[in-house]
């Protein structure tokens, strides 16, 4: 009945997946006290979808913080504000930049690795293995990676963040001769530990990291298994990914502001 | 040989990074890097009025900074607002009859406290009450005193035109509001280079309901705000004869660049610049950051 | 137990199927199938494409549950067992899969040894000593290092079979065995699992179709159409039953109680050539 309904409408076809996923996020979080014991595979996907995604938000916030280094010395020049340069950095990075662009790296860098890989552990009955086995598999692949994931996003939004004010640094003051005290005086003077670095940062991305895993897992759990599923659940993770990241971004903006 | 160390290693080095960052990006970018950890002692000071101070905000004497505002509240039944100081330990040789005001540091930026030694042997204790205090000048009451105050342009019912020549029109444009006293009474209906003059010839459309306008009165153009669009403001002289449709404004005053405003408003000095009469050991630049 | 009263008096069955009933969208697999697989033998289960050999294994394993009827292994009511008391029977059973199923993160050692190590806290020179064991058994020791994307089909199977042996279970189910085999594989393949059932005592079902490999290792065979068991009996002689089944399935004819046609409406209306009809 469910089948036939979800064929017919676009709109009914997104809610049941929406409410699949949900139902499927409250079987993981049943899930988390069985899979303590896999902690060591808990571990394991923190390297992948973690450290193995160091390299690539690295490089991405040097740039992003470098091209508003420019660009804000830009417009800010125009009214004699070039001091300000480090603050707006700071703050566009921290409120806006930083968890959104990692999310969207980290969707598209972790979550479509984490989708391709479960759907293919589906494709090549690993899954019913591990049933076989005895070994939970909701426990052993769903939750770890998804625990990884909720790691692992603050830590790199982290490290992007970082990279953003060194690059917002390198072309404000290094090369277009912001005075270097100035730069720092005043990002610390507007910038604020809670508003800017624990809920811009770290709260948003806590849940973008979770969003994403679960949607990321979610789709490769829940995809048929052949070759064309798995595509296709990739693809879906990326784009249902975006969408909730930047809808979410709004509510939580307008929560934390 | 088996992977798992290498895993555990790079897992934890990323962990560590990870919260290296954050630690960095808490304590070193956000207004955690400016409290004093030191150890300090509390004055206390009250204002008339605080601006926009707010907690945390630095307290310093001559451009450094010595504290920083810890709390602002206002005693129920008085009109002041009661700031305390948390000023480091090193700094404890303050005199009682010190100033403190509150500036605002550089044009756009933040209120501080700044403090201007007195003369007076005795020191400020802790917990003590710093007397003489000045309150936060409003920066748009300092502009105000230069531009006049901006508003919006009325919707037009009938209108008159006359005619002003400036030597410079700045960034001025057709539609820019025309003002009295601060309120808009027409727009600028077209603005164009006068080929044999060689300056800029301006209509100006006047709503018919300002028709008592002297013929002498003067046309400045203006900038609203720092950072706003320009306008004409109207100055009223004191001829008996009114504006007539078509008449020309023979008294102009052309458009100041923002530069030459501003340079001249920090060389002058700025109102909440001057020292107390009596007061002479200390002086402090409006815009201590710079 | 219930079912005692209609069960035959063959205590020696492990499994023990009675009047399973399964739909599956709308598609009658099982219809009140009964089935014994006797204890220390090994049993092939046998029969078309489709008619749902290993939906019965994993009924078997409590992966899929039907809509009536029993199914007990060692005395359990599948069926009715919570997911704990499923994971306890699993760690009993031994699953071999079409496609080996290894897991592809881990190397062949890894493999065989994940059941150890998810379910034991073993020290790490036994579980060492237990994999290797498992591994020598199946003719592999010396890839105990390769990934699984760097074996062969057949290689793959045995490092699945080890790793099936780990806790030496009781039952162990072989879900089509020798498809994609070449010869040498598919005897390897046919020695273990004669090899394990004598030596070791463990029981163990095939599904299968390869009724030559099936006569050399079976004891017993069920073939099974239309969700019945239509025929039974030592794999030597079933061939020559002489039901219509048994001929059609043995002799491999097109058409027979299995059609050469999936059923469909008339022909000729879906044609048009009964107009209005």
């Amino acid at each position: 009945m469910n089948a036939q309904l979800a064929r017919d409408n676009i709109v009914i076809r997104s809610l049941s997946q929406i409410g699949d996923c949900a139902l499927f996020l409250l079987q993981i979080l049943a899930a988390i006290p069985r899979s303590l014991k896999h902690s060591r595979e808990t571990i394991r996907q923190l390297w992948f979808v973690g450290a193995m995604s160091l390299i690539i938000i690295m490089v991405c916030g040097l740039f992003v913080g470098m091209v508003l280094g420019l660009q804000l010395y830009d417009v800010l020049s125009i009214f004699g504000g070039t001091s300000a340069t480090g603050t707006v950095v700071a703050i566009a990075i921290y409120r806006e930049l930083g968890p959104v662009v990692t999310a969207l790296l980290f969707a598209g860098r972790a979550g479509t690795s984490v989708t391709a890989e479960i759907g293919l552990m589906r494709a090549t009955d690993q899954i019913a293995a591990m049933e076989m086995m005895a070994v939970d598999p909701i426990a052993y692949v769903a939750v770890p990676r998804f625990l990884a994931g909720v790691v692992a996003m603050p830590l790199l939004c982290c490290v992007f963040c970082a990279l953003g004010i060194f690059g917002g640094h390198l072309v404000g003051v290094s090369w277009l001769g912001i005075d270097n005290g100035t730069f720092w005086s005043n990002m610390t003077a507007t910038v604020e530990l809670v508003k800017d670095v624990i809920n811009g940062v770290l709260w948003k991305s806590v849940v973008f990291g979770a969003v994403v895993s679960l949607i990321a897992v979610f789709q490769g759990y829940t995809t048929p298994p052949t070759s064309e599923g798995v595509a296709y659940a990739t693809t879906r993770t990326v784009v249902a990914s975006s969408i909730a990241i930047l809808a979410l971004d709004f509510v939580l903006t307008a929560f934390l502001m | 040989m088996s992977q798992r160390p290498s895993y555990a290693v790079g897992t934890g080095l990323f962990i560590v990074l990870g919260f290296t960052a954050l630690g960095y990006l808490a304590t070193q970018t956000t207004s955690v890097a400016n409290t004093s950890r030191g150890p300090s002692y509390t004055i206390e000071a009250h204002f008339a009025n605080i601006g926009q101070l707010k907690e945390r905000a630095p307290v310093k004497v001559a451009g450094v900074r010595i504290g920083q505002v810890q709390s602002i509240v206002l005693d129920p039944g008085k009109e002041t607002a009661d700031v305390k100081l948390s000023i480091d330990k090193r700094y404890d040789k303050i005199p009682e009859d010190s100033v403190a005001t509150i500036f605002t540091s550089g044009l756009l930026g933040d209120q501080y406290v700044g403090i201007q030694y007195g003369n007076s042997t005795k020191i400020v204790a802790d917990g003590s009450t710093l007397g003489l205090t000045r309150p936060a000048q409003q920066l748009e009451e300092m502009l105000g005193k230069f531009f006049g105050a901006g508003g919006a342009a009325d919707n037009l019912s009938g209108s008159y035109t006359v005619k002003a020549r400036f030597t410079n029109v700045g960034a001025l444009s057709a539609g820019a509001p025309v003002k009295m006293a601060g309120v808009a009474i027409g727009s600028v209906q077209s603005v164009r280079a006068d080929p044999v003059k060689l300056d800029a010839e301006v209509v100006l459309a006047i709503d018919k309901k300002y028709s008592q306008i002297p013929d002498d009165s003067a046309a400045a153009v203006f900038t609203s705000g720092l950072i706003g669009t320009q306008y004409v403001a109207i100055q009223p002289g004191g001829s008996p004869d009114m504006l007539k449709s078509g008449d020309e404004l023979v008294l102009t005053q052309s458009a100041l660049q923002l530069e030459d405003l501003i340079g001249k408003f920090l060389v002058n000095g700025s109102p909440s610049d001057k020292k107390p009469a009596d007061n002479a050991s200390a002086s402090n630049p409006p815009a201590g950051k710079h | 137990m219930t079912d005692s009263v209609r069960a035959k008096p063959d205590d020696s069955a492990i499994v023990r199927v009675r009047g399973l009933t399964t739909v599956l969208n709308g598609k009658t697999i099982f219809d009140a199938l009964d089935l014994d697989i006797p204890r220390g033998k090994v049993t092939a289960i046998m029969g078309p494409s489709g008619t749902g050999k290993t939906t019965l294994l994993k009924h078997i394993t409590g992966q899929m549950r039907g809509q009536a009827g029993d199914v007990s292994v060692d005395g359990q009511n599948v069926q009715a067992l919570t997911r704990e008391q499923l994971f306890e029977l699993r760690e009993r059973i031994g699953y071999l899969f079409q496609n080996s199923a290894l897991l592809t993160d881990f190397d062949v050692f890894e493999n065989v040894a994940f059941p150890l190590r998810q379910h034991t806290e073993l020290p790490e020179v036994l579980i060492r000593n237990i994999v290797l064991t498992k591994l020598q058994a199946v003719g592999l020791r010396g890839a105990a290092r390769l990934m699984p994307t760097e074996l062969s089909g057949g290689m793959a199977r045995r490092v699945a079979l080890a790793r099936a042996i780990v806790f030496d279970p009781m039952l162990i189910l072989y879900d089509e065995p020798f498809v994609g085999l070449d010869p040498i594989a598919l005897n390897q393949v046919l020695k273990l699992i004669r090899t394990l059932n004598q030596t070791l005592g463990i029981t163990s079902v095939l599904v299968a179709h390869e009724l030559a490999a099936v006569q050399q290792v079976a004891d017993h065979v069920y073939l099974i159409a239309n969700g019945k068991v239509v025929a039974h009996g030592d794999p030597k002689t079933i061939a020559s039953d002489g039901s219509p089944w048994t001929r059609q399935f043995f002799g491999g004819e097109a058409d027979g109680p299995v059609p050469f046609q999936y059923p469909a409406g008339d022909y000729a209306t879906s044609l048009g050539f009964k107009g209005g009809a």
